[in-house]
């Protein structure tokens, strides 16, 4: 890689700018680090004593690198001594990682000092090859009716949630962890990139609850981390996913909470890196990294990494150059929209713009593929409606739109259900709803045989059962 | 965010053309209401007058044994006849019309009877038809300015089946019972749904408290009331388009108003999401190029 020659780890350079997360450092002529080589040095602040890591970037020339940070650069001076480790970041692999949670550097967080004995991978890694990419899909049951029939989800494949400020994506990733990892045999890894750590902390416990803790490794690297840190942080996961699929001949799932963040991280040092900054402010490097870590996340022959990511939205525009890059990379997105979460329907999945790639009568079959595609006309078909509704009333629609909107109402509603997750804030417990049942249902519903049920009875509701249970219970009221 | 920007341009668009569509049925309906209204003040009391007329000689001649003054001994199968509009665009009118219709509908059948539909006005055809019920008879294309002959026509067709009976002989299925569900108009502001029995006579309609008149029959009874039977449904049924015309009107040029209203309210949703969508995309233009000026110049002066 480039010019350098020799990386040993004696290497010692010095500090020659700091601005922020990005530090540039004059190494001896014969020893320049190699790109993404780790670098340590030592930091006194206010009488406490850290190492920092740094990692390369670029090399500028005449010996002087440019690095990014993993932890704030506060009281790091120009002149200070900065060794090469002559590795990229490394994690520690293997069976015993999991149970624990670490940061991006692999250093553990619940037990320090745990961990350091154990093999380390870098996590800068190459994708699989093309020809030991898996080629078979599957589809994952999830028990949840809308994400079900609308966006099935590919066993070993990679799955978005899309979403803007506080419509539902953490919730729905956790929902998710509780309805796949608990039933999964494998492994899981979680990775927190930039959300908050409060959320960290509850999944922390509610898996320890669960009795899942055991089999799961958690990476975190948080909103309080610098830039650098979050950047890291997926690739950090992503590492450990990667030794339990190749070394352990494992199915893993993994979940990334949330991987704009990751984009964003690589906005903030883009510029002080020297970049000119592309559309909307991005790194004209966006779509690179995207592709850099999404391409990791995939399935070879007989082992796979199912990952589930939660991908926020900036001021729910799904045109923004950071989700509109992500999208491209999976094999199902489930979108979720503001308009749907007023409505309180929950999960606020947007039927219309969520799709997925298996969604195909050869995939999971013609009745399935039929019913889908019902469910969509019909909601097409109201929504193409409700201008019409707004200025004339529904008095005026023809009868054949009035039978069409009455169900689309029915459908929309049904498309709700009790969730586990939201236990905490609805009191009801959450359901599971077979595919089988849940196809029958709303074939059911698109076809009519609910027209006379009145219309709150379809609301957060799981399958045939409760809702004629909820019929029963309205009608004797 | 460009995409979003012709999306919102071209609902704007739409939602204007909407628009214009109902503010010219508003001024329609405006401008035919008086019309309308004057013409069903002057139909009402020869209505009302051949109404106590007929109530007042059935309660004269008690001993008259017409089916239209005596209900009939058995009543097996009903007429029902609802008034409803030929053109949309007028709110609840016809959605009002066709409920009451199947209240007394309901009612009628928890009696036991059989009901025999007729229906005038496309919105009500239309209503029956999608739902596979069938119509003895229907008419349209009045019903915003009704005929005494439209009137006659209907007329002409239900007397027939009452004065055949259910209980006839020629196989021809009657009525004995005649019920009319039209929209009554009290004011610009109030119209309402209501279902009138007119045939045989109501009771209610005979509530004239002064003393009745003695009449003479000339020539008999019989007769007489035979020739009256057809003029009254008749009258009855032309004041009842009427009313259900001025009715049509003043809800079609309330809802007009009212969806006018709501279109301007749309467009002005959308004019301003549009402009802030505009002002977004400016402002990040402006702020890429700003930036990029900058970072270049930055990078130059670093040389």
């Amino acid at each position: 890689m480039m010019t350098t020659t020799v990386s040993s780890e004696t290497a010692t350079g010095r500090v020659v700018r700091v601005i922020g997360p990005v530090v540039d450092v004059e190494f001896p002529r014969d020893a320049v680090p190699q790109l993404f080589n780790a670098l340590h040095v030592p930091v006194t602040l206010s009488g406490l004593e850290r190492t920092l890591t740094l990692e390369v970037a670029q090399h500028l020339g005449d010996n002087v690198v440019r690095t990014i940070s993993m932890q704030p650069t506060d009281g790091l001076v120009r002149g200070v001594e900065v060794k090469d480790t002559g590795n990229p970041i490394s994690v520690p692999v293997g069976e015993a990682v999991k149970g624990h949670v670490f940061n991006a550097l692999g250093d553990c967080l619940d037990e320090p000092g745990y961990g350091s004995d154990f093999e380390k991978w870098g996590i800068h890694r190459i994708p699989p090859a093309f020809d030991k990419l898996e080629g078979r899909t599957e589809m994952l049951e999830t028990g949840l009716k809308v994400i079900d029939l609308l966006t099935p989800y590919v066993r070993g494949g990679k799955i978005g949630l899309f979403g803007g400020a506080g419509v539902g994506k953490t919730v729905l990733i956790q929902e998710m962890i509780n309805r796949i990892a608990r039933n999964h045999r494998g492994t899981s890894v979680f990775a927190g990139v930039g959300e908050r750590t409060r959320e960290g902390n509850d999944l922390i416990l509610e898996l320890g609850e669960a009795n899942v803790l055991k089999d799961t490794a958690l990476v975190f690297g948080q909103m309080d981390e610098p830039p650098g840190t979050r950047m890291r942080v997926a690739l950090s996961a992503l590492t450990m996913a990667e030794y339990f699929r190749d070394v352990q001949n494992q199915d893993v799932l993994l979940f990334i909470d949330n991987i704009f963040r990751f984009t964003q991280a690589g906005s903030e040092v883009s510029t002080l890196l020297g970049r000119m900054p592309s559309a909307v402010g991005y790194q004209p490097t966006l779509a690179d990294e995207m592709g850099e870590l999404q391409e990791r996340i995939t399935s070879t022959k007989g082992k796979s990494i199912t990952s589930m990511q939660a991908i926020y939205v900036p001021a729910d525009d799904y045109t923004d150059p950071a989700p509109a890059t992500t999208f491209a990379h999976l094999d199902a997105t489930t979108e979720l929209s503001r308009s749907v979460f007023q409505k309180g329907i929950f999960p606020a999945v947007d039927p219309l713009s969520s799709t997925s790639r298996i969604l195909d009568p050869a995939i999971v079959g013609e009745d399935h593929y039929r019913v889908a595609q019902e469910v969509i006309r019909i909601l097409q078909r109201y929504k193409d409606l409700q201008d019409i509704i707004a200025i004339l009333g529904m008095d005026e629609l023809a009868e054949e739109d009035k039978v069409v909107v009455q169900r689309a109402r029915r459908v929309e509603r049904f498309l709700s259900q009790n969730m586990m997750a939201a236990e905490q804030f609805t009191g009801l417990p959450g359901s599971t709803v077979p595919l089988k049942e849940t196809i029958e249902a709303f074939d059911k519903i698109t076809k009519g045989e609910y027209d006379h049920a009145p219309e709150q009875a379809f609301f957060l509701i799981g399958g045939l059962e409760d809702l004629e249970r909820r019929i029963e219970e309205i009608a004797k009221r | 965010m460009a995409a979003e920007l012709r999306i919102l341009r071209e609902r704007v668009r739409a939602v204007r053309s909407i628009q214009k569509t109902t503010r010219a049925f508003e001024l329609i309906a405006t401008s035919r209401i008086g019309r309308a209204r004057s013409r069903m003040v002057s139909a009402r009391p020869y209505a009302e007058e051949i109404t106590t007329a007929l109530a007042a000689l059935g309660a004269a001649a008690s001993n008259l044994e017409h089916p239209l003054l005596v209900p009939r001994q058995q009543v097996r199968r009903a007429g029902v006849l609802v008034v409803t509009s030929d053109k949309g665009m007028c709110g609840g009118y016809n959605a009002n019309a066709l409920r009451r219709a199947e209240e007394l509908i309901a009612l009628l059948h928890e009696e036991g009877k059989d009901v025999a539909l007729y229906v005038s006005g496309r919105k009500g055809i239309g209503y029956y038809r999608f739902r596979g019920r069938p119509m003895v008879a229907n008419w349209s294309g009045f019903s915003d300015q009704p005929h005494y002959d439209n009137a006659a026509d209907m007329a002409d067709e239900v007397v027939g089946a009452f004065l055949a009976g259910s209980d006839n002989e020629t196989g021809e299925e009657g009525i004995d019972e005649l019920h009319v569900v039209y929209t009554e108009f009290r004011s610009m502001l109030t119209q309402s749904a209501v279902a009138r029995r007119i045939a045989p006579m109501d009771i209610e309609y005979a509530e004239s408290p002064t003393a009745m008149p003695l009449y003479e029959f000339e020539p008999d009874a019989e007769t007489l009331l035979g020739a009256l039977l057809p003029k009254y449904v008749k009258t009855r049924l032309f004041a009842a388009l009427l009313d259900s015309a001025a009715s049509e009107l003043a809800s079609r040029q309330r809802a007009m108003k009212a969806a006018t209203d709501n279109a301007q309210e749309l467009i002005r949703t959308y004019t301003l999401q549009m402009n802030q969508a505009r002002q977004a995309q400016i402002t990040q233009e402006i702020s890429e190029i700003v930036g990029g000026a900058d970072a270049l110049a930055a990078a130059g002066s670093e040389e």
